[in-house]
């Protein structure tokens, strides 16, 4: 019987390339957090925006080959202009443009939510346990070691921002059966890709900043909690306290054109209502209102204050978003229907580049603070 | 062994490293053949430090190092690849199995997945942890974490083993395993070992050679059996009767006593030879039962080594 000997034995395997070891933090890390039933959970409803997506594209891609199987589902297109129906060729950019809008809008959501699952552990953790040392006494630069636990945050981003995306477009394409599609949209496929992208590097890079910051993933979590929603809640609440200001400077500009026509009328002899003049008087301001919100948006900083706000704002420019409602606002009949239609649909016109700038200091920020985590991981103890 | 031209294991030339006014090494030069190392040192020897340093993981702030042929400046993750590492620290991830914990190790180091999880099994079998791979490393006890760690740092057959403190909080039972392991790897898998301990009969029982740091600089280094030589002019003597006049009789004739229990221990002076304690006992008509020439415990040789530090 031969004797089977379970001592050490010597390997003499190949060893792979060193550009590729980050891919090691990154497959473990994914597949430690791929544990955890909530993040499952979030997961799949992040696909739901997703589902969403392709039907509208496919759905849009039918109604352009005007398609019996959807002249049923006219009725839910609703929501959209009847021009707009009538001549879907003619829209498809501006469609697919702010189709994809709506479903960035819902996913930076679901990526925030993703993040603070993922993203707290990533480091707090190694530092926690001391298991610095397991990986720097290993032939693994410090750099690899980021860009592995990066790459957890961006796999994670990239399945419900870019993934979806991307198979949104595949059917977009395949429903639509025009050549001419590609032309027309593949940029918009580009920007969502580079839109996906920033979000991953610049939230990433965020997180594991404040996640080399604390040995407690708790606190790391509330760090990203108070950066998310409160600096949304704040950027919120500045723009609600303007918003109200220039609605009650054009309620009173509004009352002193309709106090200085109620005196003319009635030098003429005219007479009207209380009920009218009211009517009249909340009518104009909200006409003012809507015009000067159009105009206040091209400046008006509060959105910064907001760390979504300015990815929102990137997004916005990326994808055209603005000059997509701007054609489909031509549509409507009067200056003020377009202005309503403009002021509630379109989002910060700022120099989109005010953002950035946001964007890449907090980039920087967080390069630095790794920096300096880096120079202390080098401890052995 | 310093000096020779054989190929070293580890070469450290001038080597000083600071930290603010602390200074962790000194001006350090040694080298090793490959073998079976111990390092010993009080605390804030310099041994973390020096392992640091051969690990790449630090910049000296003078003079060079080298290991297994390569500059550490130059070369670290080389080096790293070749070089294998259990941190004194528990420093393992919960939620992960003893196998994967290996296999990423192993990964860590380049190896493909197939390759590092078939060569997890291997190792764990070979420390003795096959029968608990699947478990969740937090539910292991001290002395299998210390041999999961054991796993993970020879993984990928590395060609020098450091293992740092590696029978800390160990029972006695655990201790001995690990001690036979750490033996066997490097007397019989031709794996060098570093060995760095506070416990000096682990040290003895595992390598051959020893380095003896104090203060940042290199105090004792050499072969624990010709440390521990018998010496030239130390005697070890037991006498049947009182040593009180024996021991006066031989301080008459220039010799240093010391009494430890039964036993004197007895310096003759330079030119004497082992016959003048017979003449000495003859004198008083005493009867040795025991003499034989004195050899140094590991214990003496790092006391001796470190006590002007």
């Amino acid at each position: 019987m031969p004797i089977i000997d379970q001592g050490y034995q010597h390997w003499s395997g190949d060893l792979s390339s060193h550009a590729w070891r980050w891919l090691a933090v990154t497959r473990q890390g994914i597949k430690i957090t791929m544990r955890n039933r909530f993040l499952r959970y979030v997961l799949f409803a992040a696909w739901v925006p997703a589902v969403a997506l392709v039907a509208m594209l496919s759905g849009w891609g039918l109604l352009e080959r005007k398609s019996t199987m959807v002249s049923t589902f006219k009725q839910l297109m609703r929501f959209l202009n009847p021009g707009v129906v009538a001549d879907p060729r003619y829209y498809r950019v501006e469609i697919w443009q702010l189709s994809y809008g709506y479903f960035l809008h819902v996913e930076l959501f679901f990526s925030m939510i993703l993040i603070l699952l993922v993203g707290p552990s990533l480091i707090s953790q190694d530092l926690r346990v001391n298991a610095l040392p397991l990986y720097f006494s290993r032939p693994l630069r410090r750099v690899d070691y980021f860009l592995g636990k990066l790459g957890v945050i961006v796999a994670f981003l990239g399945m419900v921002l870019i993934v979806p995306a991307v198979v949104a477009y595949i059917f977009g394409l395949l429903f639509s059966l025009d050549i001419s599609v590609i032309p027309d949209t593949f940029a918009i496929l580009l920007e969502v890709v580079a839109y996906g992208l920033i979000i991953a590097l610049s939230a990433g890079t965020l997180i594991l900043a404040l996640s080399g910051l604390s040995r407690n993933s708790r606190y790391v979590a509330l760090m990203w909690l108070g950066l998310w929603f409160v600096s949304s809640v704040v950027g919120s609440m500045l723009e609600g306290v303007h918003h109200q200001q220039m609605r009650y400077a054009a309620y009173a500009h509004a009352q002193q054109i309709q106090t200085r026509r109620l005196q003319a009328d009635r030098k003429a002899g005219k007479t009207k209502s209380e009920w009218a003049r009211e009517a009249a008087t909340w009518q104009q301001s909200q006409v003012a209102y809507q015009a000067s919100v159009l105009h206040d948006r091209q400046t008006d900083w509060r959105p910064l204050v907001s760390y979504t706000g300015n990815l929102s704002r990137l997004e916005d420019h990326l994808l055209g978003l603005n000059n997509a409602w701007r054609k489909l606002a031509k549509l409507e009949p009067s200056i003020t229907a377009r202005n309503r239609l403009l002021a509630r649909n379109t989002g910060p016109q700022f120099p989109w580049y005010w953002s950035a700038a946001v964007i890449m200091f907090l980039f920087g920020l967080s390069l630095c603070i790794l920096n300096l985590s880096i120079r202390s991981l080098d401890r052995l103890k | 062994m310093p000096g020779s031209d054989e190929a070293m294991l580890f070469e450290l030339s001038g080597v000083t490293k600071t930290y603010g006014a602390i200074t962790a090494l000194d001006d350090l030069s040694l080298r090793a053949k490959p073998g079976a190392i111990g390092l010993l040192g009080p605390n804030g020897s310099g041994k973390t430090t020096m392992i640091r340093t051969l690990l790449g993981l630090i910049h000296a702030d003078a003079g060079t190092a080298r290991v297994l042929g390569m500059d550490v400046q130059n070369h670290p993750l080389d080096i790293r690849r070749k070089i294998g590492f259990s941190p004194e620290d528990e420093c393992l991830f919960p939620g992960v199995a003893g196998i994967e914990f290996v296999a990423y190790a192993g990964e860590l180091v380049g190896m493909k997945n197939s390759d590092a999880m078939q060569r997890a099994h291997e190792v764990l079998d070979y420390v003795g942890l096959g029968e608990v791979r699947y478990r969740k490393v937090e539910s292991y006890s001290s002395g299998m974490k210390q041999r999961l760690k054991l796993a993970a740092a020879i993984v990928h057959d590395p060609q020098l083993l450091i293992l740092d403190e590696p029978t800390n909080g160990m029972d006695p039972e655990g201790r001995e395993d690990m001690l036979h392991l750490a033996h066997d790897l490097a007397h019989h898998k031709n794996m060098s070992v570093l060995f760095s301990s506070h416990l000096l009969p682990d040290v003895e029982a595992v390598c051959d050679y020893i380095i003896v740091l104090g203060a940042g600089r290199l105090l004792v280094q050499g072969e624990i059996a010709a440390l521990k030589a018998a010496h030239n002019r130390c005697f070890e003597v037991r006498l049947k009767a009182d040593a009180e006049i024996f021991s006066r009789e031989i301080t008459s004739m220039g010799c240093l006593v010391r009494q430890q229990g039964e036993v004197l221990l007895v310096e003759i002076p330079q030119g004497g030879s082992p016959a003048m304690l017979w003449q000495a006992a003859a004198v008083h008509q005493q009867q040795i039962r025991h003499l034989r020439p004195q050899r140094s415990t590991l214990e003496e040789v790092f006391l001796n080594a470190v006590e002007h530090v």
